[in-house]
């Protein structure tokens, strides 16, 4: 019998070249720590990456949320090849579209702008995460 | 390889546990302040999402893994995918098995105590890189050495057999 959590999966990037993974990273922190708590939690992609069967078994079948940094999506990817069922997959790109010219910091440190700018990206997972929580 | 040797650092960055936040803060330190020209890293899940290319990181670079917690998934994911590492730690050896596996932290909550947590492991990952170009370059001398040696034919000429 499975073991797995319910909640839905929120699984970020990290990437560690750009500013982006790290604005895919801490949104994601902020809809499991502090924004859905009791109905969102997340898994280390790079456990995910590993193929483990113990990894697998955590998101297999399960609805999840990715965070990707750039567009080759790695996150999208690897947990679709575990197995996990990908409801949406954000791109951090697609949220800096919308705000042309910001300096938003590096892959180490955000700036005021770069917190802006998770705490957008942050609160559309959240309201993904409560909509699929009504789903069931 | 180029003249410039470079070193990859490859973090697991894990996003479930603490050790993962200073995993990566302490490969970035790497990047950004302590040995910038000469260390390279590659997003891990980009061995599986990524190419050709990606996945040659290991064999094109001496690789160092530093790992959170004791899954050494960035080790393990690294070898699986792309090639053997030089070396590789996890970082619950210096910070403690607890830390590191206690909950994972936003760097808007960084505290001092993170911060030496971060300095302890980057310490530590310039010691091991420091030992891998070492070994990189004896490995290299040693090569340049045995070629010679099989260029010497044995009549003094340079005929290479």
């Amino acid at each position: 019998m499975s073991s797995m959590s319910k909640k839905v999966k929120v699984i970020p990037c990290s990437g560690m070249g750009k500013v982006h993974g790290l604005v895919a990273r801490e949104a994601a922190l902020k809809v499991v720590s502090e924004l859905c708590p009791a109905d969102a939690e997340t898994v280390c992609l790079a456990y995910i990456v590993t193929g483990d069967d113990e990894a697998k078994e955590k998101i297999e079948g399960a609805p999840c949320l990715t965070l990707d940094g750039c567009p080759k999506m790695c996150a999208a990817k690897n947990v679709e090849l575990a197995g996990g069922i990908v409801k949406k997959g954000y791109r951090v790109v697609d949220i800096f579209k919308g705000h042309r010219g910001v300096k938003p910091g590096n892959a180490t440190a955000l700036t005021e702008e770069g917190w802006l700018l998770v705490d957008e990206l942050a609160d559309k997972v959240k309201e993904n995460v409560l909509e699929l929580g009504k789903e069931g | 390889m180029s003249d410039e040797v470079k070193i990859g650092v490859v973090s697991c960055s894990g996003e479930d546990c603490l050790g993962g936040t200073i995993s990566r803060l302490a490969t970035r330190k790497m990047l950004d302040e302590i040995r910038p020209d000469e260390t390279v890293t590659i997003c891990l899940p980009l061995f599986l999402a990524g190419g050709a290319e990606e996945r040659g990181f290991a064999e094109a670079y001496p690789t160092l893994a530093v790992d959170g917690c004791d899954k050494l998934c960035a080790k393990r994911a690294t070898e699986k995918y792309s090639g053997k590492v030089s070396d590789a730690f996890d970082v619950s050896s210096l910070i403690g098995k607890e830390a590191a596996e206690s909950k994972p932290l936003s760097t808007r909550y960084l505290t001092e105590e993170h911060q030496e947590m971060v300095n302890k492991v980057a310490k530590e990952i310039r010691i091991r890189f420091e030992n891998i170009l070492s070994d990189y370059y004896k490995n290299a001398a040693q090569r340049i050495k045995e070629s010679g040696n099989a260029s010497n034919c044995g009549c003094g000429c340079t005929c290479g057999k």
